[in-house]
């Protein structure tokens, strides 16, 4: 059994759902309000560099949110 | 509570979610002001097709300074508090502006990972519906790649076959309309 074809089988099963979609509903079904813990706590947030964002990850974000 | 998160009936919180009429908004008042800027990131991909899901829309503005007086204007027409500090910041040039008291949750990146310039992403951006700028995906992909969070590499895999996928078939992007393109 090849796994990695049949996960690519899915992704097209699903790439052929959404083409059947409009954008209209296809980012209906897309954006998702989900809250992330510290990161959506602050009105805003601003940084000089991106490595001052990553480094920011890095100490204050939970890994399982996958910023670092 | 991060202000924009309202509260609505029964008292049930009413999360501000990105949608089609709010991108509508945003492209039309960003145009108005005559902010550069490019939709980039997942929810760039998704004005491509691709079926996932995310929270909030990453923009790619120019990083100028007129830019940003007119990025100022545009956000607080949209709805988003814009303090004397925020605005100062946004003018002033930032790589990274992240905005959650407003109408929906927006990333402003303003020096996306492995993509040179606006310019240059500019010049290999795609105009969707008629409206939407959005960065092209190969950029999209490029910078995912060099961004190489946990996140990025779970999603890459994903977006490449989409990528293909729109190659095989010839497209650029999925139809925006099916049922009448």
């Amino acid at each position: 059994m090849n796994s990695k074809s049949d996960e690519e089988r899915e992704w097209h099963k699903e790439f052929d759902a959404a083409a059947r979609r409009s954008l209209h509903e296809r980012m209906h079904y897309s954006f998702i309000y989900t809250y992330k813990p510290v990161m959506d706590d602050a009105p805003y947030r601003t940084f000089d560099t991106m490595e001052d964002y990553r480094r920011w990850c890095r100490e204050n974000l939970p890994a399982y949110l996958g910023y670092w | 509570m991060v202000p924009g998160k309202s509260s609505g009936v029964l008292g049930l919180l009413v999360m501000p979610v990105f949608s089609y009429q709010q991108g509508e908004r945003l492209a039309e008042v960003f145009n108005r002001w005559g902010v550069e800027y490019l939709f980039i990131g997942k929810s760039g991909a998704i004005f491509y097709g691709f079926p996932e899901t995310t929270q909030d829309a990453d923009i790619f503005p120019a990083k100028t300074e007129a830019n940003g007086q007119k990025l100022v204007s545009a956000l607080r027409e949209l709805g988003y508090e814009v303090s004397a500090e925020l605005e100062s910041e946004l003018i002033a040039g930032k790589d990274f502006v992240q905005i959650r008291g407003g109408p929906f949750d927006l990333d402003l990146v303003f020096a996306p990972d492995g993509i040179e310039t606006f310019a240059e992403a500019n010049s290999r951006s795609l105009l969707i519906d008629n409206r939407f700028p959005v960065a092209s995906l190969d950029d999209i992909i490029a910078s995912k790649r060099a961004a190489n969070r946990p996140k990025d590499r779970e999603s890459l895999p994903r977006l490449e076959a989409f990528r293909e996928y729109l190659r095989q078939r010839n497209l650029v992007t999925l139809p925006t309309n099916p049922s009448h393109d």
